[in-house]
């Protein structure tokens, strides 16, 4: 997989205010997201109300937080297919284990965050130290996930403790809790990429692997580290489904694999590697999930959802990947009179 | 180590990691049945011949198939000349299922009873396995194909006598009309289809379906019926009655309209304790009327009667659908809502198998 991006390897060329400058993809995510809350309320004002906001910002919490850990995957060139393995292997420890107890949520969300980790460098290994194929690696990594899952559950759900539900699936000031801890898991992320020197060497890597090996960086380090960064934020969307949902699925993670790559590719995040931008990747997440909850008022065809996810992942690549100036060149030129041959 | 060794043990290490995640319930031996047999009463479905027996899921990882998986090493212990009692779980995934199908045929085992989730796309395989000899089963999902050519017999559920008893149900509770929410499994589902056609048929013009129709989809997922009742509940001021094939899936949702200022409307549904204790525990802040019909677990009972009887030369029963009782009335004294907080949220207390069983097949 390719290393560089036509955009990321200037990221230290820019002069200071660049860095505070909006990026193309906070841009376009954030307009389209402000345009989306708009027509949602002109064309179908329930879409936007209380209640339909309160079902949708949850899910969109977990989302962009799935989305973040992503990010830091793609980010370093790579991809993450055990998002569902590590979503669903969470909501099954933090649920089962405890089994309604709440004495045991502590130590069941600390056995969750191991095996995260544990997971984390399993994929990191075989990708940065051995050399696989991302998505093979992860592929594998995802079934191991399962395994353990259904070693623990045989896939039977169980209901969430009164403390998780209260805290993941209460609400402050009538926001959804699980939007305080995607605020929280943004700024991690954010702070930990742009403003710590261990964090700039993460970017560096992803955006130019050769410059920074040059520099001496270490890069099998830090690819290796995405992955367990990226479970970790897996483990915390997992925790918040399992007090969203009170008796969640074994497979709850399913339906996360295919939107949170869409999350980043959005953002503009680019599939090739290079920067990460973590707030257009969350803002992406809320676009994606209140078109949804957008297409599901209006009484659409449940089939729109995955089209919807498949149609943002186009677009985005198309428009932060594709270089639109010289596929259109042809076409803008045809009119210059070509040279008659002698 | 050489760039290319570094490669070969990493595609080892991953194909390792692959397999041991696949594999883990692929095939969950079952204990052996003879220790539970009770050798005392041979039904008559159990002939003299000695059989082995297979039974396989198209997607097992879920208490239903649990308890249901269970409740079918139970039943074939019951007839002394099942020898042997294979499992395979085909984990959603139709090309292990009819792997899996497959497998059993060379495994050498006799008689077969299938859940065939994936439907026709499974039938190629059980027509191979009718066809060298063994006795198959499918039951529940509709494969399509006939019995006789494509398989030996089909042992579906009634469905449409579960959507008959809501109906009536619904008539007499809600008798000046109302506007009704379905909520049903994956898009496309027969089982979800056979309910909506039962229960337009039943119900009069004065009772309206409210959003998608035949059903909304909800994949029988909790996360999601919850994301998609929060749309219903912003656009559907009147909500009368919901109806839903899986009622365990609908308590992480019901709060949603407590949460929104509104009564939780009439439910008619199938049971589960998490469902009865969640009508049980809202009755005192947020009653509401609900009635249940059995969730069928026992459905493959029936489906391991017929093959074990053709496969041993027994006596087939004479029934070949399953009926689900009402088994919950919260209107009627006599079908009282049965809640054990003592038990797991996910049993079936309709169930043949006890409760208290049931708690303790968690794997």
């Amino acid at each position: 997989m390719s290393t560089t991006h036509p955009r990321s390897d200037r990221i230290d060329e820019k002069p200071r205010f660049a860095r505070v400058s909006l990026s193309k993809g906070l841009t376009t995510v954030g307009a389209s997201t402000v345009l989306l809350f708009l027509v949602s309320a002109v064309v179908e004002p329930a879409s936007v109300s209380f209640t339909s906001l309160s079902g949708m910002l949850p899910v969109a919490a977990v989302l962009a937080i799935a989305g973040l850990g992503q990010m830091l995957v793609v980010q370093q060139g790579g991809i993450d297919l055990s998002v569902a393995g590590g979503i669903s292997l969470a909501v099954v420890m933090v649920t089962h284990i405890p089994n309604g107890n709440g004495s045991l949520l502590v130590p069941a969300i600390a056995l969750a965050l191991a095996f995260a980790v544990v997971a984390g460098l399993l994929s990191g290994v075989l990708i940065a130290a051995l050399g696989l194929n991302p998505i093979i690696a992860t592929l594998g990594t995802n079934a191991v996930l399962y395994g353990v899952n259904l070693a623990i559950s045989s896939g039977r759900p169980r209901t969430t403790t009164d403390l998780l539900a209260r805290i993941g699936g209460g609400s402050t000031l009538g926001i959804p809790n699980s939007v305080f801890f995607a605020v929280a898991a943004l700024i991690v992320v954010a702070v930990f990429v742009k403003r710590t020197v261990a964090g700039r060497r993460f970017e560096a890597i992803g955006a130019n692997r050769r410059m920074a090996r040059a520099a001496g960086l270490r890069i099998r380090l830090h690819q290796s580290l995405a992955y367990v960064w990226a479970q970790l934020l897996y483990c915390l969307a997992g925790i918040l489904i399992a007090g969203i949902t009170s008796m969640p699925s074994a497979y709850a993670g399913d339906n996360y694999l295919l939107p949170s790559i869409a999350a980043v590719v959005l953002g503009g995040t680019s599939l090739l590697g290079g920067r990460g931008f973590a707030l257009p990747t969350v803002i992406a997440a809320v676009f994606l999930q209140q078109l949804i909850q957008f297409v599901s008022v209006l009484g659409v065809s449940s089939a729109i959802s995955p089209l919807v996810q498949a149609a943002a992942l186009a677009v985005g690549i198309s428009l932060y990947t594709l270089n639109w100036g010289a596929i259109l060149t042809p076409f803008t030129t045809r009119s210059t009179p070509a040279a008659a041959p002698a | 180590m050489t760039p290319r060794s570094t490669i070969v043990i990493g595609s080892i290490a991953a194909a390792v990691a692959l397999v041991g995640g696949c594999s883990s319930s692929s095939q969950n031996a079952a204990p052996a049945v003879r220790d539970a047999a009770a050798p005392q009463q041979i039904p008559s479905w159990c002939g003299p011949k000695p059989i082995k027996f297979g039974l396989l899921d198209g997607n097992g990882g879920n208490s239903w198939r649990l308890v249901a998986t269970a409740t079918g090493m139970e039943e074939t212990a019951k007839c002394p000349s099942v020898k042997s009692f294979r499992y395979a779980d085909g984990q959603g995934n139709t090309l292990k299922a009819i792997s899996d199908i497959k497998g059993m045929v060379a495994a050498g085992v006799d008689a077969m009873v299938v859940f065939p989730d994936a439907g026709k796309a499974v039938l190629p395989a059980l027509t191979a396995a009718h066809q060298e000899g063994v006795v198959t089963v499918p039951y529940r999902v509709d494969p399509g194909g006939q019995a006789g050519v494509n398989y030996d017999e089909w042992i579906g559920d009634d469905f449409a006598n579960d959507a008959h008893n809501w109906a009536a149900w619904i008539k007499k509770n809600v008798p000046k009309g109302a506007n009704i929410l379905f909520l049903g499994g994956p898009a496309g589902s027969s089982q979800s289809t056979t309910e909506y056609e039962a229960l337009a048929g039943d119900l009069g013009s004065d009772y309206r379906f409210i959003g998608q129709t035949p059903f909304q989809p909800t994949n029988w997922d909790p996360t999601l019926t919850q994301q998609l009742l929060t749309a219903d509940i912003a656009k559907y001021p009147k909500i009368d009655v919901i109806v839903s094939d899986f009622g365990p899936t609908l308590v992480s949702a019901l709060p949603l309209f407590t949460k929104s200022g509104r009564p939780i409307p009439a439910l008619a549904t199938s049971d589960g304790n998490s469902l009865s204790c969640f009508w049980a525990d809202s009755q005192k802040s947020d009653p509401f009327k609900m009635i249940t019909v059995a969730t069928g677990n026992d459905n493959v009972r029936l489906a391991i009667q017929h093959a074990v009887a053709l496969a041993t030369g027994g006596r087939p029963p004479a029934e070949k659908a399953f009926k689900g009782p009402v088994f919950e009335d919260s209107t009627d004294p006599a079908k009282p809502v049965q809640c054990r907080h003592d038990l797991p949220p996910d049993t079936y207390l309709s169930a043949t198998m006890p409760g208290d069983q049931q708690a303790k097949l968690d794997g």
